[in-house]
């Protein structure tokens, strides 16, 4: 996965970076780079799709937490699609900061998902 | 060598320059099999000067907490080590060399070139200097210089060049030796020898590091002035050294605010901000449970980190049904929840960390099941055998494990 190569592509607004099978410390800091060049781009939605990761250890949850921060610094709303992965995500909480669809088309269309995508202070859960 | 009483350079020959280049070899050859890194560097530096026909010679090591390049070892410039030179990357001489990975010469050395005034008070008068670069990542600078005017050829670039090269591997893998044994004293200082004893609670601990590499995996276990009893384990993210370090700052913090509120909640929140303001970038996962001084309930928040397995006599193994939290030093104002639940007697819960389940090619599902399937309601020591058996076996753990296993006597 590359920057500007294959990783990154553009459906209209919404850049789409698709994560490989597997991130761990290993490749962990060759993705982040990616995915934080990809959130400079001033995209309005920028989608990392993990349909096809099976195995993402704390070193691939800091780079998306990261993207998420630099996304967020430039107003570029961060979507996830993630199945074999979702219940790591939602373990460390990545799914109360942006919304993990099932399929890149549902992330595409954008839809609500359940889980709150911002951190409501008051909510008395 | 000598004309008529002017020096000159002697045209170098093929066999002239492969002595040198077996010079520099039987440096770094030798160095590799002995652990002080010092002394690597003291030769290095002494046979450079010798092969290249230099007055100084000098290392400065990058620190990456601090993105200084740091004088470490040389000769005939002993004052840089002795006044600690630090030189920012990107700056001065050393400086550049380091942010562009690229070789610097300078046949003009003042203020205006060079920010390390012992260099130029010195009167040295040229300097060549090149990247010591391990594994793609530069992790120090070798300079030499001369007391009087010269320049250096490309061959006396190369040769340096060569130098640093064979160093750099050398000086890589002791660097990271030392880091790894202070790893490894930090951990054993900072994971509890034996657990408090309390009045009816069992606990038993492991840690393992993972393929011989300690990382910022950690338990803590200790007594409030309440009564109550708090329970700790976390992992921060990345391994070594650095890792340790932040794990030891981030279980004094934890604890500190464990003194001043009972809240496991508002404990993590404090030290969520703590971590934001003074390790921005750092990143951990932290679980922190409260019992009550009759150990009858236990609440649970957690940050981003697995869920413990309950076991009782009763009932077989299942996941803490805990609210998930983000992990610690994510975004600031994270919201905290608290579980609280009861604790039957002979009720044992299982404390661990990423390592304990997590295999590559496999669904962390299916990490979870296991680990719930050998968990049981016995005696925590015989429990954490029987877990480390039932996970681990005998294969190295890629990744550092932490696990505790607390149970109310029955």
């Amino acid at each position: 996965m590359t920057a500007e190569g294959g990783g990154l592509r553009w459906m209209g607004e919404q850049a789409v970076v698709t994560a490989p099978a597997e991130i761990d410390a290993a490749n962990a800091g060759e993705i982040r780079q990616a995915l934080l060049a990809a959130a400079s781009h001033d995209a309005a939605v920028l989608i990392i799709d993990m349909s096809a990761t099976t195995f993402c250890d704390s070193a691939g949850v800091q780079a998306i937490i990261d993207t998420y921060n630099q996304a967020a610094a430039t107003q570029t709303q961060l979507r996830l699609v993630a199945t074999a992965v979702l219940r790591i995500l939602t373990l460390v909480g990545v799914d109360q900061l942006t919304p993990i669809y099932p399929t890149l088309e549902a992330a595409l269309a954008g839809a609500p998902t359940a889980a709150a995508s911002v951190p409501d202070p008051d909510d008395p859960r | 060598m000598e004309v008529g009483g002017v020096e000159v350079a002697a045209p170098v020959s093929r066999a002239a320059l492969e002595d040198r280049l077996r010079d520099i070899q039987s440096i770094t050859d030798a160095a590799l099999s002995r652990l002080d890194d010092h002394d690597l560097l003291a030769e290095l530096i002494e046979r450079t000067r010798a092969v290249l026909l230099a007055d100084t010679a000098a290392v400065l090591l990058l620190d990456f907490s601090s993105g200084h390049l740091i004088a470490t070892a040389a000769a005939g410039l002993e004052e840089e080590v002795r006044q600690g030179v630090r030189i920012p990357v990107g700056r001065g001489f050393a400086g550049r060399i380091a942010a562009e990975h690229q070789p610097v010469i300078l046949d003009h050395v003042d203020h205006s070139t060079v920010l390390n005034p012992i260099l130029w008070a010195k009167g040295i008068r040229a300097l060549m200097g090149v990247p010591l670069i391990a594994g793609g990542k530069v992790i120090g600078v070798l300079h030499v210089g001369s007391l009087t005017p010269r320049e250096f050829t490309g061959e006396d670039l190369e040769l340096l060049q060569l130098a640093a090269d064979r160093a750099a591997t050398a000086v890589a893998s002791l660097m990271a030796q030392e880091d790894r044994v202070a790893a490894e004293a930090l951990q054993r200082s900072l994971l509890p020898p034996a657990p408090p004893v309390v009045g009816g609670a069992e606990i038993a601990v492991r840690y393992v590091a993972g393929e011989g590499k300690v990382g910022g995996d950690w338990y803590d276990v200790f007594t409030l002035p309440s009564g109550q009893l708090g329970i700790v384990i976390g992992d921060v993210t990345g391994a070594g050294l650095p890792a340790a370090v932040i794990m030891g700052r981030m279980r004094s913090t934890l604890r500190a605010y464990a003194l001043e509120s009972a809240d496991p909640a508002e404990v993590l929140a404090r030290l969520d901000a703590k971590m934001q303001h003074f390790e921005p970038g750092a990143l951990a996962t932290v679980l922190y449970a409260v019992l009550d001084p009759g150990l009858e309930r236990i609440h649970i928040c957690s940050a981003g980190h697995y869920p413990p397995v309950v076991a009782s006599p009763q009932r077989p193994a299942e996941l803490a049904d805990v609210p998930p939290g983000l992990l610690i030093g994510a975004v600031p104002g994270a919201r905290r929840r608290v579980a609280t639940m009861r604790i039957g007697q002979g009720t044992l819960f299982c404390f661990y960390t990423d390592g304990l389940i997590e295999r590559r090619g496999q669904r962390i599902d299916d990490g979870l099941a296991r680990l719930c399937q050998a968990v049981k309601a016995e005696p925590p020591d015989t429990a954490c055998a029987t877990v480390m058996g039932a996970l681990v076996g005998g294969e190295a753990a890629p990744d550092d494990i932490a696990l505790l296993i607390f149970r109310r006597q029955p």
